[in-house]
């Protein structure tokens, strides 16, 4: 089993909960790939949709993004890995997510109620969140927790959860990492 | 007292010109114009991409005292460069305690009730940021609309335009969400064909 684990920091900050994710999905048994999201150059998504009509599959630009996108759909779980910024992604993590779209079908399908896109791929990546805030903050962390499960409905994830994790000392950081590990292997 | 001047923020990479997002937020500034508002357009993709112009998008945003932020619904959020723009504004709390924001929104699918989360991440910014939230117009497959999103974009620029509170944020669709479906899997076909690509339409670059 592989992970590619998104870090989707401006800075250093996260590298404490993301050093506590990386061994927990060691000791879970998996080869992990962490892409600083940073350090990439992946261009915002020009909402052409030339990857579902000129060059299906793959995104019209050719730069990080493509390989970013690739080793998701190869991977058996993707984690993002997020300051939650206004109750959602960080920037950093958005641009590479807003350049996934090739990985799914333009064709609509009926998906819990709602209208989604068909799978492109017969296997996709379970999905996590981990969120992280400076101190525990309700609202912003049940958004997080919807938008992720949100996202996993439209990649078509198997298996997806989401938890906020708070650097202020009040979060047991390593049990959260365990839990959203064993919530996806169930 | 308050101050009339409405700055667009277009968050869709077509441009101001060329975007649904663009469109919609332009009829509801051209309402606001008619009745006395100072406007200004900004595309946000166009300012995020420069530290200069990061800077000058900032020093029209703290101009306004009036937000309308236009956009598509990009995987059940902002596109990026949008977040970029906030994370900045809220760094430094930019018309904090001053600023109106409002929110059209408009995704790809045509339950609008998608655009719920994004709804969410803009009032969860403007409390943040201090602004005052005023809600927000979300829309739904909006090409099946008609004239029904712009005769309520007039509603609330005539609202704020007057001091009240925005009328109920809501169009009608015309469209079935069943029917769009399958409206829109012949227009991917039809798009792919001109492309000389509609057998590879499914095609799967990334499989191991």
């Amino acid at each position: 089993m592989n992970a590619l684990v998104l870090d989707g920091f401006r800075g250093e900050e996260g590298q404490g909960v993301l050093a506590v994710l990386t061994n927990a999905l060691a000791q879970a048994g998996y080869a992990t790939e962490v892409v600083v999201l940073r350090e990439k150059t992946i261009a915002p998504c020009l909402g052409c949709f030339g990857c579902w009509i000129k060059t299906p599959g793959e995104c019209v630009i050719d730069d990080d993004g493509r390989a970013v996108a690739r080793a998701a759909v190869r991977s058996d779980l993707l984690a993002y890995v997020t300051p939650v910024t206004f109750g959602g992604f960080s920037s950093e993590l958005k641009k590479a997510v807003d350049r996934f779209i090739p990985n799914i079908s333009p064709f609509f399908a009926r998906v819990q109620g709602e209208t989604h896109h068909q799978r492109r791929y017969r296997r996709c990546p379970s999905l996590i969140g981990l969120g992280v805030l400076p101190q525990p903050d309700r609202e912003a962390e049940a958004i997080f927790k919807t938008l992720v499960a949100h996202n996993a409905l439209n990649w078509r994830s198997p298996r997806t959860a989401a938890a906020v994790v708070a650097l202020d000392g009040t979060s047991d950081v390593a049990a959260i990492a365990r839990g959203l590990i064993e919530a996806v292997a169930r | 007292m308050t101050e009339k001047k409405a700055l667009l923020l277009v968050g869709s990479p077509r441009g101001i010109e060329q975007s649904t997002s663009g469109r919609l937020g332009g009829r509801l500034l051209d309402a606001l114009k008619e009745r006395g508002f100072e406007t200004d357009k900004l595309h946000v993709h166009a300012v995020v991409r420069s530290p200069t112009e990061t800077e000058r998008a900032l020093a029209a945003v703290a101009w306004a005292d009036l937000v309308v932020l236009s956009l598509p619904l990009y995987v059940d959020s902002f596109p990026a460069p949008v977040i970029a723009l906030f994370e900045r504004i809220a760094e430094q709390r930019v018309g904090a305690g001053r600023t109106r924001i409002l929110l059209i929104i408009q995704c790809g699918f045509p339950e609008s009730e998608q655009n719920a989360t994004a709804l969410a991440i803009a009032e969860c910014f403007a409390a943040e940021v201090g602004w005052r939230w005023l809600g927000g117009l979300a829309l739904g497959g909006v090409e099946t609309y008609g004239g029904s999103a712009h005769e309520v974009l007039d509603l609330i620029g005539k609202a704020l335009a007057e001091g009240r509170p925005a009328p109920d944020l809501a169009a009608n669709k015309a469209m079935p969400a069943w029917l769009y479906r399958i409206g829109g899997n012949i227009m991917w076909r039809r798009e792919a064909k001109k492309n000389g690509v509609a057998r590879r339409l499914r095609a799967k670059p990334y499989a191991d």
